[in-house]
């Protein structure tokens, strides 16, 4: 096999890596965000459940949870592809960072915001919604968009369950080839080229929010 | 449940070894990084912003891969080990450069131009005035950094280090049922139960060094 | 001069604001020490007083932003007992009674000048968007801002900002009106345009508590002065008269501090 015969694998993967990250980002900052307004909460029986859930899904590593969802969960009857395996696991990994990036957002509001509403008689979820939310959510954009280029990285892991992304195919690829040093640059830089612009992008983001809302 | 916990631990000397030293690498490979990233030429600077970039935008799985399986100088390979840890101390003397020069960025431009109105010279001044005050910052987002790799160390496993996550899936193989699933419970349980005690000496750590500035 | 489009006419003409007995302390710090203040309908008192004295905590417990320990308020017909629990309801009342304007403006950056003044008007009056916007504009035109209505506060100066921030306030056609330092954040030429605004507010009959360190405009603007000193009222009466002969030592020595500045 040449590089001629392999490299439309790798893309045929890079394809299934973006597939996974687009699946773990919206459905892992969706679940972020509903973690992120129970850590928020007044209610301490809302709050601390939440925090350790967070907690536990920061501190595993996510090739950890990959192999609970993938290897794991089967001993307690849930079998799944590797596939959803993985958007599961992924998705899991991208929430409880996001989490902690948006509730990051929502502090940096400050106090004279919500001093404000509450002076305007705003109610409590109207103040939240209509002023703080807004505002924590503008500000956790950039992190967020790192978040996503940290998401589109950490796809690379679901090799390890028989996903054939990116690396899955290279990993296959090397085997029949023998030209790892070759396949390895290659796929190497296949991540490089969307993850660096992407990172550019955060970080252009955030130069224009930090201008303020002038734009 | 016990028996898990035997066969995790037994990965666990290895598993702090890849940390601790992928770290050590990381924070002393950084300086030189850092140094580039703010050199005075325009030239210098460019390469270096692009091998940092380079460097965090490899996936690490890809890194450890390419130094395991793809570098071969003669007859000479690096062995699992040796890989993971060169491969992921790399990984982290290019994030820890980009926090270093994050503490630069926040230091006030007065401090700068203080300390060069007292005549001091350039040495002196970026030793003596700058860097302490770069790293105060940094260090919350270094100690981060710390627990991040105690997790990243767990990709050691993909090239054949027998640290915690290899060892809790061996276990997992050998043993059907529940039985299957209690090892990575146990692996992360014990990422936990360290990365704990870690984060609040950093937070203790940080406290301290506010207090006394 | 037309109608006033800044204060209410009618039944929900302005109010008077009673303050009685009020205390408030922090751990084992009294921040606010049996304090009673009355403000007539319609009338204008200025708070001053060294920083740490405790007169922007006794406004912001007007409309209990800080709930204090002991002693009522009474904002009209509207009393409110400290140290009972306060449901939502009671608290979002006596609220709507009283429109504050903060020392750093707090406008909200993610919504356009209009629908700063806009969203509270239909949220807490539950005014529709048409009369809410007529409204808006009718005060920012009065305050010489119409112009500035579809800009992002943020483009604003800092003394547009708070010019727009008294509208928001008085859009919900508030029955008083509380002012932490509002010009302290200011350029003086800059806070003369948000004091001007003030002074017609007060000639139009509105009741004003004011936390200043604006000695000219407390002289000339309001008809009562109250001093305060680590949380207790020192001295109180006649603007002019207390800045002219002030009775109490402590008075002096702020009073010279502040105009030699």
């Amino acid at each position: 096999m040449e590089l001629g015969d392999y490299l439309p694998r790798l893309g045929d993967g890079l394809l299934v890596s973006l597939q996974l990250t687009v699946i773990s980002v919206v459905c892992g900052y969706a679940l972020g965000l509903l973690l992120a307004l129970g850590v928020s909460s007044a209610n301490p029986w809302v709050r601390w459940p939440t925090v350790t859930l967070v907690e536990i899904g920061r501190g595993i590593p996510a090739l950890v949870v990959l192999y609970i969802v993938y290897y794991g969960l089967p001993a307690v009857g849930l079998l799944f592809d590797s596939f959803p395996a993985a958007a599961i696991g992924l998705t899991v990994t991208a929430a409880a960072y996001s989490s902690e990036t948006i509730r990051a957002g929502i502090r940096s509001v400050p106090a004279g915001q919500r001093e404000a509403a509450q002076a305007l008689g705003l109610g409590r979820a109207t103040a939240f919604g209509r002023v703080i939310l807004p505002q924590g959510l503008r500000s956790a954009i950039p992190a967020l968009m790192g978040l996503a280029v940290q998401s589109f990285q950490t796809t690379s892991l679901a090799y390890s369950i028989s996903v054939n992304e990116l690396m899955g195919q290279a990993y296959q690829a090397g085997a029949v080839t023998f030209r790892y040093l070759e396949v390895y640059a290659i796929t190497g830089l296949l991540y490089a080229v969307i993850a660096i612009p992407a990172t550019w992008l955060s970080v252009h983001a955030e130069r224009r929010l930090s201008r303020g809302y002038l734009s | 449940m016990a028996e898990a916990l035997s066969a995790v631990l037994i990965g666990l000397p290895l598993t702090l070894l890849v940390t601790a030293a992928a770290f050590a690498i990381g924070a002393v490979g950084g300086i030189p990084l850092v140094l580039g990233l703010r050199s005075r030429h325009t030239p210098v600077r460019l390469v270096f912003r692009f091998a940092v970039d380079l460097l965090r935008g490899v996936p690490t799985i890809v890194w450890l891969f390419l130094l395991y399986f793809g570098l071969a100088v003669g007859d000479y390979r690096l062995d699992s080990l040796g890989a993971a840890i060169l491969g992921l101390g790399v990984v982290a003397s290019a994030y820890l450069a980009e926090m270093y020069r994050g503490g630069f960025a926040v230091v006030p431009k007065g401090q700068r131009e203080a300390a060069q109105a007292l005549g001091l010279g350039r040495t002196t001044t970026f030793l003596r005035v700058l860097a302490p005050q770069a790293l105060r910052t940094a260090l919350p987002s270094v100690t981060t950094y710390l627990l991040m790799l105690l997790k990243d160390s767990s990709l050691a496993s993909t090239v054949g280090v027998l640290e915690m996550t290899a060892q809790a899936t061996a276990f997992s193989r050998q043993n059907v049922g529940t039985a299957g699933l209690t090892p990575f419970f146990v692996a992360a349980g014990v990422y936990i139960a360290i990365s704990v005690p870690l984060a609040i000496a950093a937070r203790v750590l940080d406290a301290r060094l506010s207090r006394s500035l | 001069m037309t109608e006033s489009l800044f204060t209410p006419a009618g039944e929900a003409a302005t109010a008077g604001v009673t303050i009685a007995n009020l205390a408030k302390s922090y751990g084992s710090h009294l921040v606010l020490d049996d304090i009673s203040v009355t403000v007539r309908p319609g009338g204008v008192t200025a708070l001053i007083g060294p920083s740490g004295s405790g007169k922007s905590t006794l406004l912001r417990c007007v409309n209990l932003l800080e709930t204090p320990d002991a002693g009522t308020i009474t904002v009209g017909s509207r009393t409110v007992h400290a140290g009972k629990k306060i449901s939502e309801r009671d608290l979002l009342a006596l609220r709507r009674q009283v429109g504050m304007v903060f020392q750093s403006f707090n406008l909200f950056p993610n919504l356009s000048v209009l629908q700063n003044v806009v969203l509270p008007q239909r949220k807490v009056l539950g005014r529709g968007r048409e009369e809410a916007e007529a409204r808006a504009l009718a005060l920012l035109d009065r305050v010489g801002l119409k112009d500035k209505a579809h800009q992002h506060p943020q483009r604003c100066s800092g003394g547009q900002q708070q010019r727009i921030a008294i509208v928001r306030a008085l859009a919900l056609e508030p029955r008083a009106m509380l002012f932490d330092e509002p010009t302290s954040a200011l350029d003086p030429e800059v806070g003369v345009e948000v004091l001007a605004v003030m002074r017609e507010l007060a000639h139009d009959g509105m009741t004003m508590i004011v936390v200043t360190h604006e000695m000219q405009f407390a002289r000339d603007v309001s008809d009562h002065l109250v001093v305060m000193a680590d949380g207790k009222i020192i001295e109180e009466g006649d603007p002019a008269a207390i800045m002219a002969e002030p009775a109490q030592e402590r008075t002096r020595r702020f009073l010279s501090a502040v105009l030699e500045r």
